[in-house]
């Protein structure tokens, strides 16, 4: 089956993008580890085993800091991430992703609690647009907060598995609860090749984001 | 005697200077899009014994592999290592062409 450029295109500008894309589970019997800071407001490290392509288990660290007011959010957790649907397509691919996880938060005027988190994530990729909607919420007792990344990506040519990946991405993301006004903007470039991505970007405050990933 | 033994000596050379027919497996798989499902199946081939090297092709969306001399794969096992990487399977064909040529064969092609 093959789908037209301009369905595609529609579906990726709808959806966003995350095709050479940060995906909770890479590859059957495959970890991925991931770093991420998101312009001040946000910091994230993960790391998970994925022993089936559609399951992967591991742990992670979210490090929340409003641009609004002054606090902050510190999040421990473990998480289980399921693949509930994929298409794959000739020259494309889609996905479903759902996860949820528990852990325990400290920050600003609320001690140590029980955290619970969830979230899902739908993409589609070709190896020359990709798009991705992704929203993660994190809950306990003194707080909650939820954190919507769209993401649209092209790449200036199609890579192979040989060569390096070179994708332009533009980030939408919107966080609930005061931590931050409006929508967050970035511009970023993503490299990858094998199983190293790297990426980084400017936000229209001009905050840099960078994000790592390795898959081994 | 002298004319058996010079036969089996022959023989026994000619057989030896005739390599194995390199087997080569091409996959047509869908939903190969990224660095990362080549390296997923990349890896998920690698796992058994009979394979001997991988090549993958996101442009043609060809996985391919040589087997190892007088090892054997089935196309039922090596479409269910494919699924099981999490990927849709077309088509598997055989050939005895070494993994190098058929590489070459496929870079050379047009995507479909």
């Amino acid at each position: 089956m093959k789908v037209p450029w301009f369905i595609a295109a529609a579906f990726a500008a709808a959806f966003g993008a995350n095709g050479a894309q940060a995906k909770p589970i890479a590859f059957a019997n495959g970890t991925t580890t991931m770093v991420e800071h998101g312009a001040g407001t946000m910091a994230e490290a993960q790391l998970f085993y994925a022993p089936r392509y559609w399951f992967s288990v591991g742990a992670g660290y979210l490090a929340l800091g409003s641009d609004i007011d002054d606090f902050d959010r510190r999040i421990s957790y473990v998480r289980a991430n399921l693949l509930a649907k994929r298409w794959n397509l000739p020259a494309a691919q889609a996905n479903v992703f759902a996860w949820g996880g528990l852990g325990s938060a400290t920050g600003t005027g609320f001690g140590r609690e029980t955290a619970v988190n969830a979230g899902a994530q739908i993409d589609y990729e070709t190896r020359r647009i990709y798009g991705s909607l992704r929203t993660d919420w994190h809950r306990g007792d003194s707080f909650a907060h939820r954190i919507d990344t769209v993401q649209l990506g092209v790449a200036p040519y199609a890579h192979d598995y040989d060569s390096l990946a070179t994708w332009f991405v533009l980030q939408g993301r919107q966080y609930s609860n005061r931590l931050y006004d409006g929508v967050e903007w970035a511009l970023l470039l993503r490299l990858f090749k094998g199983g190293t991505w790297v990426e980084a970007g400017v936000t229209q405050d001009g905050h840099p984001q960078v994000m790592m990933m390795f898959n081994f | 005697m002298k004319m058996i033994i010079r036969y089996l000596m022959l023989s026994a050379l000619a057989l030896a200077g005739i390599p194995a027919a390199a087997q080569t497996v091409a996959v047509e798989v869908n939903g190969l899009v990224c660095a990362f499902c080549a390296q997923g199946i990349e890896k998920t081939l690698r796992k058994f014994d009979a394979v001997e090297d991988v090549f993958v092709s996101l442009e043609h969306r060809t996985v391919a592999f040589a087997l190892k001399d007088g090892a054997e794969l089935s196309d039922v096992t090596v479409s269910d290592a494919i699924r099981n990487a999490g990927y849709s399977v077309v088509a598997v064909e055989r050939s005895d062409e070494t993994l190098e040529a058929l590489e070459r064969r496929v870079r050379a092609t047009h995507t479909p």
